[in-house]
């Protein structure tokens, strides 16, 4: 690289960031270490947890990469001023990929169609694993997957890379001609991983709608996960000059629609699998609505939408970024709740939150959380030369 | 509302950050009952004049309610009082199945509630208003932007309001006869 880069150290992230990296870095070995005595002691229960955890933190990394796409495709000053806090988000991908290999060793743990014994004794299971879920085929799949979100999130990466060097020519146009495509690529790999990751774990049970709830879960995660880290930067140079109380509207406007698409699509496969009634469906909400495992349910039909959407309704609530901070968090929370929801109760007919459905998460967490740090340190907060960003430096009606 | 003989004064400008400029002075300076007219909309605009809510908002969450309670107790009233039909087994109040028209009455009632609501707050619709007595006004449609201190506004004096909008450097200012 020659000419001229944008080495301005006014716009690079505030020492903040190297601080709670650290931390981060502590939580995640601290948590680690219990998370491995935890595989040792109880390994039934440890993948499980393993499996929610690795769905949450990588609902966050394909979350950015998706609305890191999206905001490419509307333009607008919203996406620009988070453009970056995205793109450090899709650079945890090698993380999510390495962390995919320990659930190769737990799937006769997990799946009822990884487990011989079972499978000799059920007819239909024994043609599932025949055309479609066995070892291999999961294996090639999901190497699938990751190649192609890496593609995306390695292209979308070096091409903004590229922005700071002042003296390569212009290349806007590419940014929005990859991620048309790669939306589609991203939504296909998603509800097929979705299929094959959690879906499976009740391999008699089928539902159309049920990887949407993925990738708009994904979506809302990073929505909440970049809000939060906003608020954070937000309160040092460069992000206080850069972020207006309107991005943080349309951030918030964004969450809203995504409380409410989420709300869609899981009230939709309740109500058709309800009015269907069919005993293979009905099956698997009648595991998750008794037992205790109900009142999870109200749980997030209160808390993943009702209250979340009475307060997102507020314009002020919506451009108050310390109160919207909260409520974005709150969601990320939530998130976790509606997968545990929809992975623990194949384990077990009783409500029962073990230790590690708390300690792995937060150990991938912690792993996760200092990668993103260390990427977002590695960039300038704003891609300065962006055609676009000159709106932002500037006040809109000058 | 007693009619004053004169409407206010109003002051023309080029460009929209004369205007925001402008709309910024004149609520510093104490001007209240302001309002500016311009061709598009105008980002940061509202914020200077010292935007204030209205109730618009209010009606419409009035409506969303009133219709989601309505259209459910529709539904209620025909398939658990009037005319019950077991349908599959399944209880007479199904609200799992009631919840869709619930969700599209609530949608129908604040949408009504919006536009009635906006009607009937901001007095549309108006055959005559004041501010087309001032001939230039027709740019307002064009590329000129415009701003008008009221007559009701306390500050409102002739003489004074007029040395003001000239300290704003407009292209012109007009009294807008009532």
């Amino acid at each position: 690289m020659s000419g001229p880069r944008v080495n301005n150290a006014d716009l690079l992230a505030p020492p903040v960031v190297q601080t709670i990296q650290q931390r981060s870095l502590v939580v995640g070995v601290v948590f680690a270490v219990m998370s491995i005595i935890g595989l040792l002691i109880r390994p039934g229960e440890f993948f499980p947890a393993y499996l929610l955890g690795f769905m949450a933190w990588l609902g966050v990394t394909l979350g950015c990469l998706a609305i890191l796409m999206l905001q490419h495709m509307t333009g607008g000053a919203w996406g620009l001023v988070i453009r970056r806090i995205l793109e450090a988000g899709t650079r945890t991908l090698p993380l999510m990929a390495l962390l995919f290999i320990p659930l190769l060793f737990g799937m006769p743990k997990l799946y009822v169609w990884a487990r011989a014994s079972e499978v000799a004794r059920d007819q239909h299971l024994q043609e599932l694993t025949r055309a479609y879920l066995n070892f291999s085929g999961f294996l090639g799949r999901a190497i699938v997957y990751f190649a192609i979100w890496a593609v995306l999130a390695y292209l979308l990466n070096r091409w903004s890379d590229a922005q700071d060097n002042a003296a390569l020519p212009d290349n806007t146009h590419r940014f929005r001609a990859l991620s048309g495509p790669g939306l589609v690529l991203y939504a296909f790999c998603m509800s097929f991983a979705a299929i094959d990751w959690a879906m499976s774990l009740s391999p008699h049970w089928i539902s159309t709608i049920y990887p949407l709830i993925f990738l708009v879960g994904q979506v809302l995660s990073a929505l909440g996960f970049v809000v939060a880290i906003e608020t954070i930067l937000s309160r040092y140079k460069p992000m206080s000059e850069l972020l207006k109380p309107d991005h943080v509207h349309d951030h918030g406007k964004l969450i809203l629609t995504f409380v409410m698409l989420w709300a869609y699509f899981s009230f939709s496969q309740w109500l058709i699998i309800w009015a269907g009634n069919l005993p293979e469906e009905i099956s698997w909400f009648v595991r998750r609505l008794n037992g205790g495992w109900g009142f999870v349910g109200l749980f997030l039909a209160a808390f993943h939408f009702a209250v979340p959407f009475v307060f997102l309704l507020s314009r002020q609530f919506k451009r108050n970024l310390p109160t919207l901070m909260w409520l974005a968090v709150w969601l990320m929370f939530m998130r976790v709740v509606d997968l545990f929801w929809m992975i623990e109760p194949t384990f077990h007919e009783q409500l029962r939150v073990t230790v590690w459905d708390i300690v792995v998460p937060v150990a991938i967490g912690g792993f996760w959380l200092t990668f993103f740090f260390r990427n977002l340190k590695g960039r300038p907060l704003l891609p300065l030369y962006d055609p676009h960003s000159r709106e932002i430096l500037e006040p809109a009606h000058e | 509302m007693k009619r004053l003989a004169i409407y206010g004064m109003m002051a023309e400008f080029d460009t929209t950050s004369d205007l925001v400029a402008a709309a910024r002075r004149t609520h510093e300076a104490g001007y209240r009952k302001i309002d500016a007219y311009s061709p598009f909309p105008v980002e940061g605009l509202a914020d200077e004049m010292g935007f204030h809510k209205n109730a618009v908002p209010l009606v419409v969450l009035v409506g969303g309610v009133l219709g989601a309670i309505s259209g459910y107790l529709l539904q209620y009233w025909i398939s658990a009082v009037t005319y019950p039909i077991n349908v599959g087994g399944r209880p007479y109040n199904s609200w799992p199945a009631f919840i869709v028209v619930t969700f599209e009455t609530t949608i129908l009632f604040a949408g009504l509630a919006a536009v009635l609501g906006m009607l009937a707050l901001n007095g549309l619709p108006m055959p005559y208003h004041p501010v087309f007595n001032v001939p230039r006004f027709a740019f307002a449609t064009r590329d000129r932007f415009f701003l008008i201190i009221f007559s009701s506004d306390p500050k409102y004096e002739t003489a004074g309001t007029r040395v003001f909008l000239e300290s704003l450097k407009p292209r012109s200012i007009s009294e807008v006869p009532s």
